[in-house]
């Protein structure tokens, strides 16, 4: 059981341009990977495409096929993958549903939404609740929260559904560096704790570093290298593809350089 | 009924909101700034009515004028917008019936189409003669009318010839601005939607406010009234001035902003394919 | 155990009026709209009016309704001074001075239309003041609405705020770059693409991603959704709704059928 691209190639709709091209990649459950590379590469897209949002909701011509667990995409209807996969995006503001007046019942929207038992939504709820640590937010309003809690708030209301995978469009491109601790240390519990699989698009290197078993570079589309994450994040063609080293590795190539070997 | 439920896409569910709030926002600001007697207040729905269908735009209309008159506390709600809800659903009826027969579609340096157009001017602006001759032609109601009074023709030539002036100033306008043929068909859906939301606002303006609404125009009416002629041919009149003025002007700019948005976007909602140009 | 939802999320509306289901308060005040203009041409408007005020004693509110009829003032004060002065065809006018013609008939024809539109608008208000819009949506929902119907009223209720603001700021950004309020009616016209363009582009912006964070959460899933909240009704209540939509159908055959000519 996997998050399985296979041969994929993708076109928006309305538009001529191959997005990605033959993009295989595989997320097992409890596996983190982490996708880097220039922008415009394609990254957004591969998210999309990996959580079925692609064709499924926004149209566009994929070929090849994606598949996670025992759905695949392109025939399976969008709260089926909802339910397999879930998705988090750059801003938070957007994810949350605007209709809620308190967190509590934000993150009940899913649940609430598959018409599940009462109990259950409950039960789910307060799971995902303890989970992320976030029982101090719940009776908040989800407008008077923080980039980062409502940003948490989003990744709370994702998990209600139980997703084996979880799909992470630069999740903390948008918030200011108290935000980013904050989702960064909750992504690390989930890796560390639970099984869901992981893809996670970050130019924060620093972060892949703590979390990612593996990493994949893509650019122009494609898949141009896939290796353990720390084997990835060390090689010398990062920065020739737009990404910036994680400030391990820059350290210890500074310290190299004045003769100072870093044990 | 599938047809009605193939415009109710997620992503018609999550635009009508956003168009509701801009027929609030703008109904209420427009005016205020530009100190224009134009409101483009029904602008959202002819919006969703053109990219996601008729009923998409008969309900975003109604949604529209209930929650701004029953559901928002002043200084943003008004007071006497709701029962208009009913004019502003057949606007959204109207808008998607337009663009269903793609007359939002941008057909820029398309030479083809200004025989069609050229035709459906003239079409548009037989329509409003014969309206507005019936309806200003004598103090009655416009109903009982069998036919006009020689007499009284000047009122109806004189407003006429307005709407018509406005209305080919518009077009030229459009023209220099984006060469685009297509806004002829707009701007002519709009004068015609004008023209059919003051024939369905009179009686609502009538029965429920006595054809008065706490602005300028009333006494537009009370004017109309001296002249003898009944609440609801008053109103009437007083709306057929105002009303196409506004929907052409709104029509044009929902023309605009359909032509100026990204294929790509547009193409996602369900009357999508009918206002992507063959030429992108 | 069943886990129920905190007591933060129940919410239970309290007060005597307040504490009855919308649907009810809902029902009560379509009955005072279609009284108050289809019971006689004073008494439907006058009764209805002075219901609608006792109500709100009763509950609480009747400031707040000072306030929603301290708005209509400019409507009453143009429908009073319009037919005073300007009624055609009235026969008992007082005075002529230039086109403006007082009248007892014409004063008493607006006086009329005004208490019946105050009667109508405050029943209605009294409704808005003791109805919270998620009772009311969380309420409809039960009762079959929908969950889409629900999304877009609470949705477009929290996006006008927020569209007021970026409305607010295009103005400005515009009128640093030349946009013309104050100047002839022709360059002002030429404002009007400047001005709602960018407000309808910059909220058009969010539909991608509302649309796929609205399916990412499964909202699209058939069939109802769960209920989390559920409004306190009672027979007695069903009951008298029943009898408010009887007594309305009623009213309105009897009056349509000209057989409340007899009533003033």
């Amino acid at each position: 059981m996997s998050l399985r691209l296979a041969g994929v190639s993708y076109r928006y709709a309305g538009s001529p341009n191959v997005v990605l091209s033959e993009v295989d990649l595989v997320v097992e459950q409890g596996e983190v990977v982490g996708i880097v590379g220039p922008n415009e590469a394609g990254k957004s897209t591969l998210c999309l495409v990996a959580a079925g949002l692609a064709p499924g909701t926004i149209a566009g011509r994929l070929e090849g096929t994606v598949t996670i667990d025992d759905l695949t995409t392109s025939t399976a209807r969008p709260y089926e993958l909802a339910q397999r996969c879930g998705s988090l995006f750059q801003n938070p503001g957007t994810q949350l549903s605007g209709t809620t007046l308190s967190v509590w019942e934000e993150i009940a929207f899913g649940p609430r939404n598959l018409g599940l038992a009462l109990d259950e939504v409950v039960a789910r709820v307060n799971a995902v609740v303890s989970t992320l640590e976030i029982g101090e937010l719940v009776e908040r309003a989800p407008a008077r929260l923080s980039g980062g809690q409502a940003q948490l708030v989003a990744l709370a209301g994702v998990l209600a559904l139980q997703p084996a995978y979880l799909v992470l469009d630069e999740p903390t491109s948008q918030l200011d560096p108290q935000g980013t601790n904050l989702v960064g240390d909750a992504l690390a519990g989930l890796a560390a704790r639970s099984n869901v699989g992981i893809l996670v698009v970050e130019h924060k290197t620093d972060l892949l570093a703590g979390i990612a078993s593996r990493v994949a570079v893509l650019d122009a589309g494609r898949i141009v290298a896939i290796d353990a994450s720390a084997d990835i994040l060390a090689d010398e063609r990062l920065p020739g593809w737009g990404v910036d080293q994680p400030s391990s590795v820059r350290l210890a190539r500074a310290a190299a350089l004045r003769g100072v070997s870093v044990g | 009924m599938g047809w009605i439920s193939r415009q109710f896409t997620t992503r018609t569910i999550v635009l009508m909101p956003i168009a509701i709030a801009i027929n609030i926002v703008l109904g209420a600001t427009v005016q205020q700034v530009l100190k224009l007697p134009i409101y483009l207040d029904s602008i959202g729905t002819i919006l969703v009515g053109v990219v996601a269908g008729p009923i998409a735009g008969l309900l975003t209309g109604v949604l529209s004028n209930l929650i701004w008159g029953y559901l928002l506390p002043a200084p943003i709600g008004s007071s006497t917008i709701g029962p208009f809800a009913i004019t502003a659903g057949v606007i959204g009826l109207l808008a998607g019936l337009w663009g269903w027969l793609g007359l939002f579609r941008s057909r820029r340096g398309e030479r083809s189409s200004i025989p069609g157009a050229i035709v459906a001017v003239i079409l548009v602006g037989a329509l409003a003669l014969y309206t507005f001759s019936r309806a200003y032609a004598s103090p009655t109601d416009f109903q009982n009318n069998t036919g006009f009074d020689p007499t009284t023709l000047d009122q109806s030539r004189i407003f006429f010839l307005v709407i018509l002036v406005i209305f080919v100033a518009l077009i030229a306008f459009a023209l220099f601005l984006r060469r685009d043929v297509g806004a002829v068909y707009a701007i002519g859906a709009g004068l015609v939607t004008g023209i059919a939301a003051a024939i369905v606002s009179a009686p609502i303006a009538a029965i429920v406010y006595g054809g008065v609404t706490g602005s300028g125009t009333d006494l537009l009416v009370a004017a109309f009234r001296a002249g003898g002629d009944s609440l609801v041919s008053a109103t009437l009149k007083q709306g057929l001035l105002s009303d196409p003025m506004d929907k052409m002007i709104t029509s044009f700019v929902v023309f605009f902003i359909v032509g100026n948005l990204s294929q790509r976007f547009i193409a996602r909602f369900p009357n999508g394919e009918r206002l992507v140009s063959p030429s992108a | 155990m069943t886990q129920r939802p905190p007591s933060f999320v129940v919410r239970a509306p309290t007060g005597t009026y307040r504490s009855l289901n919308p649907a009810t308060k809902l029902a009560t005040a379509a009955a005072e709209v279609v009284a108050a203009f289809f019971l006689g041409l004073w008494t439907g408007p006058v009764v209805v009016l002075v219901l609608v005020v006792l109500t709100a004693f009763v509950a609480g509110v009747a400031r707040r309704l000072g306030v929603v009829a301290a708005v209509t003032i400019p409507i009453v004060a143009s429908i009073m001074l319009i037919n005073s002065l300007l009624y055609p065809g009235a026969t008992d006018v007082i005075a002529r001075i230039g086109p403006l013609a007082p009248s007892i008939s014409g004063f008493l024809f607006g006086l009329q239309i005004t208490i019946r539109l105050l009667a109508a608008s405050l029943a209605l208000g009294v409704a808005y003041l003791t109805t919270r819009t998620g009772d009311l949506l969380a309420d409809l929902e039960r009762r079959g609405f929908g969950r889409r119907a629900s999304f877009i009223i609470g949705s477009a209720i929290e996006t006008v705020p927020r569209t007021v603001t970026r409305a607010a700021e295009i103005v400005d950004a515009q009128r640093a770059r030349g946009l013309d309020t104050e100047g002839r009616w022709w360059r002002r016209v030429r404002g009007i693409v400047p001005l709602a363009a960018p407000v309808v582009f910059g909220a058009l912006t969010e539909v991608e991603e509302r649309t796929m964070a609205l399916e990412a959460r499964a909202f699209s899933t058939p069939g109802p959704r769960t209920v989390i909240r559920t409004l306190p009704d009672s027979g007695r209540q069903r009951a008298v709704r029943w009898a408010l939509l009887l007594g309305l159908v009623l009213l309105v055959g009897l009056r349509l059928t000209g057989h409340l000519a007899v009533v003033p």
